[in-house]
């Protein structure tokens, strides 16, 4: 009995080295890639440890030295400041209104809710590329061509729906006692949802904010096709750019697309208790 | 006569019950000025769009015209260009490559959802098992869904590339292979390699949901189908895996959605290629309206994935319905 269960943990043992090399080698060897010399990643035996390490691709890609592909990397900074940007406001945005939405959806039957709510459900099912010529279209007709409000407006389709769907499960989650309480208390509706319910949304507000600034740091496509022009567009579409040249290293390319995944593994690295509760509850009542 | 009775009770609580309906209607209206917003937006950068598109792909669309029919408001010009019926459709439906784009979406989205969830299922049923670092695993599980897909493509690009591939180094290290391979020559296994980065990349979603799942099973049961002598494999059968059933068709229908939408992946790992071999309908959509600029083809390829992907959501939505009332039959 006790040889099997010896047995048992080695093998579990085992399987969860399988499942955490699956899950992070390939991150850690972008990492590996990104300190190396491109002669390093090509010489045969490849060796998984590097022999030299450099910050040289990071030197570049950061301007600090001059290279030849420089014009390429000079757009990583200022897209990064961009990409910054569009994800700060239209994660404010999500914020104000989404939770708000959220607290209403949880709380009160009105006329139209299901339908309404539904409405939501069915808008994360659609491509949002399908959405992509209209806004070509408006936004050429508005001006908002290659302008970053015209990426929030583009990012709000498809975060909106999902912040109010995780504000409105964890709103759930908060007894209605308290807002009772608080109206017995002499508070009027509006007051006692954000004197009193809001603060305690902590942990809500953390998650659904730490998804949506996660999901617009990550966009392509939309930024792809409606920010063409020079020092208007993302991070993602300047590294996947990069990558079409010829005259790029793999090692510098590695080190942008390090800095683009460090952002977003910190922030679900931080929050993920929150993230995982907010996007498991927001799923299962989904 | 009960209702006759009801009635005459009724007269006394006339007034309360009518204070009580003030307070509801009040409270609808509070509830709608605090969805209102958000509704509004949705309605803007949702659905108007999704009309908008809808009517190019059933138009002829002309980029440059700047006469014609138009939707004017507040000095702001939507062009409506002319309505032309199917022929969008049409055009789209005799073009050979729509329909090879069709079976390999259909490819695709069946070999995603099978891989989704099998490989989800797989690492979520190892970290259930208790282990030291359990709390760590579960953190890194988050990593590869976190990352951009531009990263994720790119990092792949680092471990399957005929010249500086890590499993090409790999593999050549343990002599296994005399000469790097390249992933992405034939269309075929092009294809499969774009399945399963993604399934890498989505995969600990399902792992989440599982998890969820399993964590809402009590522990109870499992002590007593221990007890009753039940080994790994019974427990798992008679135990688990019924308590999953409804998170299964959740992770099917968003493995499902997620695999007819994938178009990132293409475009930094194959752009479709070799010659049309991973070419999908996103993709097909994507190149007709942005590399192409016919935007009237190119929606309606769009709507026809969208059409299709609802569609299965809905099939799903049904057989997710009808699932306990048979159970419970």
């Amino acid at each position: 009995m006790s040889a099997r269960r010896a047995a048992g943990r080695v093998v579990v043992y085992g399987l969860v080295l399988l499942v955490a090399a699956w899950l992070i080698g390939p991150f850690l060897w972008l990492f590996v890639s990104s300190i190396s010399y491109q002669r390093n990643l090509l010489a045969r035996p490849l060796s998984f440890v590097p022999p030299e390490v450099t910050a040289d691709n990071y030197r570049m890609v950061l301007g600090l030295v001059r290279f030849h592909a420089e014009n390429q990397a000079a757009k990583i900074l200022p897209s990064m400041l961009n990409s910054l940007v569009v994800a700060g406001v239209v994660t404010v945005v999500n914020l104000l209104l989404g939770t708000t939405a959220g607290y209403a959806y949880a709380r009160f039957r009105f006329p139209l809710r299901t339908v309404s709510l539904f409405a939501l459900l069915f808008t994360r099912m659609l491509p949002t590329v399908v959405l992509i010529p209209a806004y070509f279209l408006m936004f050429r007709a508005l001006g908002l061509q290659n302008s970053l409000t015209g990426l929030v407006i583009a990012y709000c389709s498809f975060t909106l729906p999902f912040t109010v769907w995780i504000m409105k499960a964890y709103f759930e989650t908060i007894p209605r006692d308290l807002d009772k309480s608080a109206l017995v208390d002499g508070c009027n509706r509006l007051q006692a949802y954000y004197r009193v319910v809001l603060p305690v949304s902590g942990p809500g507000l953390v998650a659904g904010g730490a998804f949506t600034f996660m999901l617009c740091w990550n966009e392509f496509i939309v930024a792809q096709v409606l920010n063409t022009k020079l020092g208007t567009t993302t991070l993602p579409p300047v590294i996947a750019g990069m990558n079409g040249q010829v005259n790029v290293d793999y090692s510098v390319i590695a080190a942008s697309g390090f800095l683009a995944a460090v952002p977003a593994v910190l922030l679900v690295l931080c929050f993920q208790k929150y993230m995982v509760q907010g996007l498991t509850a927001g799923s299962i009542k989904g | 006569m009960n209702g006759l009775s009801r009635d005459r009770i009724a007269i006394p609580v006339a007034a309360p019950r009518l204070a009580l309906r003030g307070r509801r209607t009040s409270e609808s209206a509070f509830a709608w000025l605090l969805v209102a917003p958000a509704l509004l937006a949705v309605l803007l950068v949702v659905f108007f769009p999704l009309a908008y598109s809808l009517w190019m792909s059933v138009a002829d669309v002309n980029l440059l015209r700047q006469t014609g029919p138009a939707l004017e408001a507040f000095g702001v010009r939507i062009p409506l260009f002319r309505f032309v019926g199917a022929k969008n459709y049409a055009s789209v439906a005799a073009d050979p490559l729509f329909w090879s784009s069709l079976g390999r979406t259909a490819y695709f989205v069946g070999a995603f959802v099978l891989e989704a969830t099998v490989v989800g299922l797989g690492m979520a049923l190892v970290l259930q098992e208790r282990f030291v670092g359990r709390p760590l695993m579960r953190s890194l599980l988050l990593v590869p869904w976190s990352l951009s897909r531009v990263v994720v493509g790119l990092l792949w690009i680092g471990i399957l590339d005929s010249d500086f591939g890590a499993l090409n180094g790999l593999l050549h290290n343990a002599g296994l292979i005399d000469a790097y391979v390249s992933f992405f020559k034939t269309g075929f296994s092009a294809l499969n390699v774009l399945v399963s980065v993604y399934m890498w990349n989505q995969a600990p979603f399902a792992t989440l949901l599982f998890l969820a799942a399993m964590q809402s099973i009590p522990a109870e049961l499992y002590m007593a189908a221990e007890v009753d002598g039940a080994g790994y494999w019974h427990r798992l059968r008679y135990v688990t895996m019924p308590a999953l059933t409804g998170i299964l068709f959740l992770v099917l229908v968003v493995s499902t959605v997620n695999g007819f939408l994938m178009l990132d992946l293409i475009y930094v790992l194959t752009a479709g290629g070799p010659g049309n071999d991973t070419t999908t309908l996103s993709w097909l959509g994507y190149q007709t309206a942005f590399a192409f600029f016919k935007f009237g083809p190119g929606t309606a390829i769009l709507y026809t994935l969208t059409a299709l992907c609802l569609l299965l959501a809905v099939v799903y939505h049904l057989l997710l319905n009808r699932t306990p009332a048979e159970t419970g039959a």
